[in-house]
């Protein structure tokens, strides 16, 4: 029997051997929106292998990055001032506030003064500790993109305790593409659509990239093959400059998606407006409960969310001296910030993309770049070959 | 993360699949394949505890050999 791992590094080098082979201009921009492609494309050291021209760039593909400042904040406010169980993804419980020094600037330390927060890793656990804890009231802090989304309506949708409420912080991935592509300088050239929440929403939800906007677009998998041929796919596009949506996930992806997810998801939250941290308000973007699901609206059931967020901020949603607004659009690589790897590591992060795990900074510095930006990104991603895969 | 794993289904009762990956157990909620007619034995692709999708065997290999990969090195690192 063949050894499967000399399959796939066969396939990898297929796939490398095509892209090489390709006439490309002088500089390429692939742009991913998923905190998974990011790591798989870190870890399998992809960048080092590709030609020089290609550059991959993370985009918006962190949902604790770009959860609003306001919101953590009220979480924080909420669990400190009532008295409540509060649930999150453990993710959000390291996720800085811009609070005066001195203030309590994340859940992790609202816990440590004494209120009570739990991380959690699915909403089941959110409605077995609300039918345990029958007297108290329980808010399910929710965040996440379209993968997350569809579970926490799936929750809803099945039914949950009255002492459950939902505090919901949701976003969907593809109005933050829209946004870049639709300002005067998107800074990339084709893009790398996610697969897990095409495999929810459909690959077709993607197709204006290419309709619109006359960009290639590709959903790919996780592996580096997969990964690979979602470049190629892309790259291939622009040399026969001929822009299309291609499906590199078919394993995962169909061009509808999970439609019983997608219904869930429609019967249980409206689309909304909603703000994006350091990015500002993206239109249909977030999601707000329907009809008979509001009564579980945290916000309306507590009167302190209703939080003076203009008249308490400081400037800017970030942290001060944080560039995570612009490491999320992917204007600036997270080793272009002057604090990562000085002031901000995982251990002591400053901003929400050191914290979450699919946070760039945090992908970058766990795959091992280690160098600011005094040196060059091609050096500081050939330090990373130790981990190539090809 | 929006990275879905791997489960192969041991049993079904109800809405909840009593799944298995790499000798780990777990209750899956089935909430939102309630149509695909899902038996033991099929495998599903599972985020914070809900199915999204069903895959083939040979997907759910490939994807536990690539989450080995990153475990790995994401141990590596840390411990560096
Ligand atoms: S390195 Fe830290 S401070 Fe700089 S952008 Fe990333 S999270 Fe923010």
């Amino acid at each position: 029997m063949p050894n499967p791992d000399s399959h796939t590094q066969a396939e990898q080098k297929k796939w490398l051997e095509k892209i090489r082979a390709l006439a490309l201009p002088e500089k390429v921009r692939i742009m991913n929106v998923c905190g998974g492609h990011e790591r798989a494309i870190s870890m399998a050291g992809l960048r080092s292998v590709l030609p020089d021209n290609i550059e991959l760039i993370p985009g918006p593909g962190c949902p604790v990055c770009i959860c609003p400042e306001e919101d953590v904040y009220d979480a924080i406010q909420l669990a400190l001032q009532e008295n409540v169980t509060l649930v999150a993804f453990g993710d959000m419980l390291r996720v800085p506030v811009n609070v005066p020094r001195g203030e309590v600037k994340s859940l992790e330390q609202a816990r440590a003064a004494g209120a009570d927060i739990r991380p959690i890793a699915s909403p089941m656990e959110a409605v077995q500790l609300a039918q345990q804890l029958a007297h108290q009231q329980v808010v399910f802090f929710a965040t996440g993109f379209e993968t997350t989304t569809a579970p926490v309506a799936a929750m809803l949708a099945a039914g949950v305790p009255d002492n459950l409420s939902v505090l919901l912080s949701a976003r969907l991935t593809w109005p933050a593409v829209a946004m870049l592509l639709d300002s005067e300088t998107p800074g990339f050239d084709a893009l790398v659509a996610p697969g897990h929440v095409s495999t929810v929403m459909g690959a077709e939800e993607w197709r204006f990239v290419a309709d619109k906007h006359h960009l290639p677009a590709a959903v790919a998998g996780f592996t580096a093959e997969s990964l690979l041929a979602g470049f190629y796919s892309t790259l291939r596009q622009l040399d026969e400059d001929k822009a299309f949506l291609d499906n590199c996930y078919p394993e995962a992806v169909t061009a509808e998606g999970n439609p019983a997810a997608r219904k869930i998801l429609d019967q249980v939250m409206e689309v909304v407006d909603a703000n994006w941290r350091g990015v500002g308000v993206i239109p249909a973007s977030g999601f707000a409960l329907r009809g008979a699901y509001k009564k579980h609206d945290a916000r309306k059931r507590f009167p302190v969310l209703q939080n003076d967020h203009a008249a308490r901020r400081r400037v800017g949603a970030m942290p001060p001296g944080c560039d995570c607004a612009r490491v999320v659009l992917g204007k600036l690589y997270p080793n272009e910030c002057r604090l990562y790897g000085s002031a901000c590591t995982p251990r002591s992060p400053i901003g929400p993309c050191m914290v979450s795990d699919e946070g760039a900074c945090r992908i970058w510095w766990s795959s091992g770049v280690r160098e600011p930006v005094t040196t060059t990104q091609d050096e500081a991603q050939d330090k990373l070959s130790q981990h190539m895969v090809v | 993360m929006c990275l879905g794993i791997p489960m192969q289904i041991k049993g079904i009762d109800g809405f909840v699949a009593h799944c298995e990956a790499k000798g780990v157990r777990r209750d899956v909620n089935l909430f939102l394949l309630q149509e695909a007619n899902l038996q033991p034995g099929d495998y599903v692709l599972v985020h914070v505890g809900y199915a999204l999708q069903k895959i083939s065997e040979a997907h759910a290999r490939s994807a536990w050999e690539l989450f080995d990969k990153i475990l790995q090195s994401e141990a590596e690192q840390y411990h560096a």
